[in-house]
């Protein structure tokens, strides 16, 4: 089988996997990182983002062989100050999209760290949350650092 | 499958050229594009703007926040799908995507596939063309495509040079292809010429990370008005002026569209 080297959140994994296979497959399946999650599997619902040298991309459309950048995946953002911000505005309800929530607005504020409601709205609409959490969201984006 | 990454464009030999991925993956997984070899062409396009022109392999993310491109291209990268999306994509790619008519998606023996029928145009075509949609219905996707239209782009491929206009064509019963591209033609850049004036505006069923439902794209460009047009007609369709739209053919679900295109041409014409 295809042998690729994958950098994620600083770590050198050598696996192997067949050409087809998404990035996200090989995150959760071969690397055992299942922090990343895989709902809608064809790039609409954003629970897939993982950020390939610091932009977030979606991992369910992107083949593992084709990646080459740094990838940054929810389990190398624990110690970030958007975990403990998701959790005061209670910014979560099942879950399951919060990861790739956390992944994209790690960008955002990388990149802006003041965001105003409007960045937020315009970076953050790749990221779907069923639950309808949005205004926490921005909520805990807003209000990050505080 | 094997993946090749060749050095130059004098190594490409066949297989299913890749770049960003965002509409060549779901469609491999979608068993509708098939191939043994896939081919990364990201090291061998041009990238990037470099005065009047755009190399095919620069992602809409970056033309998004580009300064030195027109106000209508830079608004129809910034509408244009989601974010995630837009760091993948390229504007190359953006320019060939496939139709998101979804009797075509779910394989349905259509026109397109080489079959024998528009299925959307007895079946639901809410979202469908309104122009030119005797023979396939489908609506096409691309904001980029439309703006390109009005601004009366060139591009520059491997094997020739030609107005934008000319990569599209309408399917038919000999050729049921919607562009002109051949085996193995790969758009390297687009050429703008210098543009006065131009606006994109975007209908959606919601406000971010939608398809258009109509897009409008004016530009003045040489004292001329140009309007670019997307999601009306099964190719990025220009319209020779506002009174064009009254030879529109609305399906019967469709005619709604006719009414958001009005609307729409003389708002981007105020703007202008």
């Amino acid at each position: 089988m295809p042998e690729l080297s994958l950098t994620v959140n600083e770590h050198r994994y050598e696996v192997e996997a067949p050409i087809e296979m998404s990035l996200a497959h090989v995150l959760r399946e071969v690397v055992g990182l299942t922090g990343t999650k895989i709902a809608c599997n064809e790039g609409h619902c954003g629970a897939c983002t993982v950020q390939v040298d610091g932009m977030p991309t979606l991992s369910c459309i992107t083949l593992a062989h084709t990646v080459s950048g740094e990838i940054t995946t929810i389990e190398g953002l624990r110690d970030h100050p958007l975990i403990d911000a998701f959790v005061r505005a209670d910014a979560v309800q099942c879950g399951f999209c919060t990861p790739g929530q956390v992944v994209s607005a790690a960008a955002l504020v990388a990149a802006n760290p003041s965001p105003t409601i409007d960045d937020i709205r315009h970076t953050m609409a790749g990221n779907i949350c069923r639950c309808g959490t949005y205004p926490r969201i921005e909520e805990a984006i807003l209000h990050w650092r505080d | 499958m094997e993946l090749l990454r060749p050095s130059s464009l004098d190594d490409l030999n066949g297989g299913l050229m890749i770049h960003g991925g965002t509409e060549v993956v779901p469609l491999l997984r979608d068993g509708i594009l098939k191939a043994d070899t896939l081919v990364d062409i990201r090291g061998i396009v041009p990238r990037g703007v470099k005065g009047n022109r755009i190399g095919v392999g620069t992602t809409l993310a970056e033309l998004e926040g580009s300064t030195a491109i027109p106000e209508a291209l830079r608004e129809a990268c910034r509408l244009a799908a989601s974010p995630q999306l837009r760091n993948m994509s390229s504007i190359g790619g953006n320019l060939l995507q496939s139709t998101r008519c979804w009797y075509w998606r779910l394989k349905y023996p259509c026109h397109l596939h080489g079959g024998d029928r528009c299925h959307a145009r007895e079946g639901e075509h809410r979202e469908h063309a309104i122009f030119a949609n005797d023979y396939c219905a489908s609506a096409h996707p691309s904001d980029v495509a439309a703006a390109l239209l009005a601004l009366d782009a060139r591009l520059h491929t491997t094997k020739r040079e030609l107005p934008i206009a000319d990569l599209y064509r309408l399917p038919d019963e000999a050729d049921r292809h919607v562009t002109t591209l051949e085996p193995g033609e790969v758009i390297l850049e687009l050429e703008l010429p210098a543009v006065e004036a131009s606006v994109y505006l975007k209908a959606m069923d919601r406000q971010r990370w939608a398809f258009p439902q109509v897009g409008v794209a004016a530009a003045r460009v040489a004292g001329e008005v140009r309007l670019g047009l997307a999601g009306v007609a099964p190719i990025p369709w220009l319209l020779t002026g506002p009174e064009a739209l009254d030879a529109a053919t609305p399906l019967p679900r469709t005619a709604w569209k006719v009414d958001v295109a009005r609307a729409l041409v003389r708002r981007a014409l105020d703007r202008l």
